[in-house]
């Protein structure tokens, strides 16, 4: 095959082209750190977009882009369980094709892992504290 | 009567006590004789046994029964050792040494016997060392470690099976497992020689004997914690402590008791942080090995009902928490806004020396000499300038020498347990007689009852009363006064009588023997009283006081009616008790376990805490709040490291810093001929004493009214007193 000495310059066109311009190119820059041109394949009920592109070697060929109103808290976790085993290489299925993916009334809604926010889960102790304090008598 | 119920008996015991009983040297001295122990020679007196013997020349013999401080029974056999000559081997406890005898601890004779005895306990001890509380500290454990043999012959666990006994319900204090007894009977020579309850015994002989009550009882002594030290395996254990830690994760601290006037020496065992048991320390001149109950399980108490934030009274009258810093504040903007005679210092029991210096200082910089202590002492004639009238001069250990004891309203025995039993001790051992003046009471021991008026004191002076013969006759005579006799109105005369009793008895005593004594029933008295505050609040509670202070105090000897309107109360301490529940700040501070501390026992000896753990919360020691006040309040002490303020305690009392040691106080002669303007008329009422039963022994003070324990030995005793069998001894 012969050598194409203007694939990397085609490829950043079509990076640019795909993200919406010299600006929008930098600011995914600025977001994700990593630039990348691909098939949308879906978006997931956070609004989050899952890319393929096989040009890319496998492991980097599958990706997702968060939501933009997350803006730079992006967690992996906000990866729904439905696009989980897509992205993760374990099925090559997408959500929709997916035949193995019962849905019952029991199963809870995904949430994104909360720790570091208001919303987490803390433990309390159901020891008792080694010392009492006394409790002044109330008046009434 | 017979004073020691069945060890005097035995010949071969009799020799050693003999041996033991101090002040008898009026003998000429008898010819040592020499043995040898292992091939070293070693001189030794007639009737020494085979076991001291050994231990002169440092070779310890193993043993269970045996203690130095009971009688002898001779019935563990484990000490025995070989004799040459002797076709038997003998038991090394109980044997007194012949001229010339060459003894084998360590010969193959000594070693199968120790064998067989180990492997005969073992046989019918139960295999539970992994759940047993005793592990780790058991006799038993380290001795079949060094003594046993490496093999058993018992394979009999499928016939009859091992020995198994029921437990005893012995109280709340102490839990049996009877199953595990190797019948030594320290519990029982301890319960009849020493704490005077001939409450355990055994039943039954041979595979079958059983150490009990014979009847389910209670335990009712105010030292049966003490079994359980004595116990060599874990029959006997404590029950607060029951499954909670094993010995080599505890840190052990060594401290001073404050729950009464003795000053025990314990050692604290904590673990994170926490306090996990109190342990007696040995010291001959106080506890020797033991320790009263409150004071080794009121420890539950530190838990309870703390002080642990700084409080405010808010306008709804209720506490509620705030900061060290509004505290502080408010703390010394009522002290700085008082006029300096409207501020008083009331100190309680449990109090530190340091805490009191620093009060007292910040007090007299602030202009005010209102400085007292809760107890109440006689202000009148020399009052607390000489200290020969507060102390108990003969010390405690000298209670020993004394060969006549007067008890003038006090029950030592639930005052200070541990100086009971030293007068129990020489009772039995010294032909000591004992008088007491108060109401009829069991002290363990017989004495001579003179009645309860407070008048007989007169005709003891002037030696009209029957019994001023044998005061006479007394060469080393012992007068104990107790404390809480001098908050009676006739307090100063009762004083007054008992320190002329005593300059009189002087004459026809041994020279230089002290006869005055007087039992505190709190461990600050004495050290409040070195410092210079006055005793009683009665005469402050005359002035138009806004400001009062209180430290550690829990009496309620004042309340807050006795302030002028718009009055501040100040609480300062460990316990949420009656102090602070009317305090209007309150302040966090430290309990005897979480300060180094220094407290005077009623002998005058100083003796320190060390910290064993953090004070809990934002509480802090006792002397650095009042420091941090007085900053505040513009008049800044000048000591801000334990040295510094140890300095300064030097500057008042130097004795107060020389831990350990005893500090004399002579000026009896004085202080009998200041007292001689004393109105000497008496009360009508009979002199009477607070704690008369059992059941008013554990609950005394702010810890132990906060400790849950202490509560439920009341529940127990009270329990007991309800049944058919109690005999109303206690």
């Amino acid at each position: 095959m012969a050598l194409d000495l203007f694939r990397p310059l085609k490829n950043l066109y079509k990076i640019v082209k795909q993200n919406g311009g010299v600006t929008g190119s930098l600011y995914k820059l600025f977001r994700q750190d990593e630039l990348k041109w691909g098939e949308l394949v879906g978006e997931d009920k956070f609004g989050n977009k899952y890319y393929k592109n096989d040009y890319y070697f496998y492991g980097r060929n599958r990706w997702v882009e968060y939501n933009d109103k997350v803006w730079l808290d992006y967690d992996g976790s906000q990866v729904c369980p439905e696009w989980y085993g897509w992205l993760h290489y374990k099925t090559d299925y997408l959500p929709h094709e997916d035949p193995g993916r019962p849905v019952y009334p029991w199963m809870q809604a995904h949430t994104q892992n909360l720790s570091g926010t208001r919303q987490q889960y803390i433990p309390y102790t159901t020891t008792k504290p080694k010392i009492e304090a006394w409790v002044p008598p109330s008046k009434k | 009567m017979l004073r020691l119920p069945f060890s005097r008996g035995l010949p071969c015991v009799r020799v050693v006590w003999s041996a033991a009983v101090r002040g008898t040297a009026s003998n000429p001295a008898p010819e040592k004789i020499e043995v040898f122990v292992d091939d070293k020679s070693v001189l030794v007196d007639p009737g020494t046994t085979v076991l001291q013997a050994a231990a002169m020349v440092g070779v310890e013999i193993p043993r269970f029964c045996y203690h130095e401080r009971l009688s002898v029974a001779g019935n563990c056999r484990m000490c025995l050792v070989e004799v040459e000559k002797s076709p038997k081997p003998v038991a090394a406890c109980a044997m007194p040494v012949m001229k010339g005898w060459r003894i084998k601890t360590n010969s193959e004779m000594t070693r199968r016997a120790r064998e067989g005895v180990m492997e005969f306990l073992l046989v019918n001890h139960p295999l539970d060392c992994p759940i047993c509380d005793q592990g780790g500290e058991c006799d038993l454990q380290d001795q079949s470690m060094a003594f046993g043999s490496d093999r058993s012959r018992f394979t009999d666990i499928h016939h009859s099976g091992k020995r198994a006994v029921e437990d005893k319900d012995i109280g709340p204090l102490v839990k049996t497992i009877m199953t595990r007894c190797i019948h030594c009977t320290r519990c029982i020579r301890f319960a009849s020689e020493v704490a005077g309850v001939d409450d355990l015994g055994t039943t039954g002989r041979g595979s079958d004997m059983q150490v009990g009550t014979y009847i389910e009882k209670m335990f009712l002594s105010e030292l049966s914690g003490n079994i359980i030290d004595l116990c060599p395996v874990g029959a006997l254990t404590s029950k607060p402590y029951s499954f909670t830690a094993r010995p080599w994760e505890t840190r052990k601290t060594e401290s001073i008791d404050v729950l009464d006037a003795v000053g025990s020496n314990i050692i604290v065992s904590t673990r994170t942080g926490e306090v996990l048991r109190i342990l007696p320390r040995l010291n001959e001149d106080i506890n020797e090995e033991w320790l009263a109950d409150k004071a080794r399980f009121a420890y539950d108490g530190l838990k309870r009902q703390r002080l642990m934030t700084p409080m405010m009274r808010n306008k709804d009258g209720e506490l509620v928490v705030v900061d060290w810093e509004d505290a502080l504040i408010a703390t010394a903007s009522a002290l700085s806004h008082a006029q300096p005679d409207e501020i008083a210092g009331i100190a309680g029991g449990l109090v530190d020396a340091e805490a009191l210096v620093a009060l007292k200082d910040l007090l007299n910089r602030l202009g005010s000499e209102n400085l007292v202590t809760e107890t109440i002492f006689p202000m009148e004639g020399s009052g607390t300038d000489f200290r020969t009238n507060y102390l108990a001069n003969s010390t405690i250990a000298g209670i020993e020498e004394a060969d006549l004891v007067l008890l003038v309203g006090t029950n030592p025995r639930f005052e200070a347990p541990l100086y009971n039993s030293r007068i129990r001790k020489s009772y039995l051992h010294n032909e000591q007689n004992v008088a007491l003046l108060g109401p009829k009471i069991n002290l363990t021991y017989d004495y001579e009852h003179l009645g309860d008026s407070a008048s007989d004191l007169k005709k003891l002076v002037d030696g009209s009363h029957p019994f001023s013969a044998k005061l006479k006759a007394a060469k080393r005579p012992l007068i104990v006064l107790g404390s809480q006799q001098l908050a009676r109105s006739d307090g100063a005369a009762i004083l007054s009588h008992v320190q002329q009793l005593a300059k009189k008895l002087s004459s026809s005593a041994e020279p230089d023997w002290k006869i005055l004594n007087v039992l505190h029933s709190n461990a600050s008295q004495v050290a409040a009283l070195d410092l210079g505050y006055k005793a009683g609040t009665a005469e402050i509670r005359q002035k138009p006081l806004k400001v009062v202070y209180l430290l550690g105090a829990d009496e309620g000897t004042i309340s807050p009616n006795d302030l002028a309107s718009g009055g501040v109360v100040i609480y300062q301490g460990h316990h949420g008790d009656v102090g602070a529940s009317m305090a209007d700040i309150v302040l966090p501070g430290a309990a005897y376990t979480e300060k180094q501390g220094t407290y005077v026992n009623t002998e005058g000896r100083a003796q320190q805490t060390l910290v064993a753990v953090t004070p809990p919360g934002l509480a802090r020691e006792d002397w650095k709040i009042i420091r941090a006040l007085s900053e505040l309040a513009g008049y800044k002490l000048p000591y801000d490291t334990l040295f510094e303020i140890r300095d300064r305690l030097d500057d008042i009392a130097p004795h107060l810093t020389r831990h350990g040691e005893v500090e004399e106080a002579s000026f009896l002669d004085q202080s009998v001929e200041l007292s001689k303007n004393i109105a000497s008329s008496f009360d009508s009422s009979p002199i009477d004493v607070k704690q008369k039963h059992l059941e008013d022994f554990f609950m005394t003070d702010a810890i132990s009214r906060a400790s849950p324990t202490m509560a439920k030995c009341v529940q127990a005793v009270l329990k007991q007193k309800q049944s058919k069998y109690y005999e109303g001894e206690v």
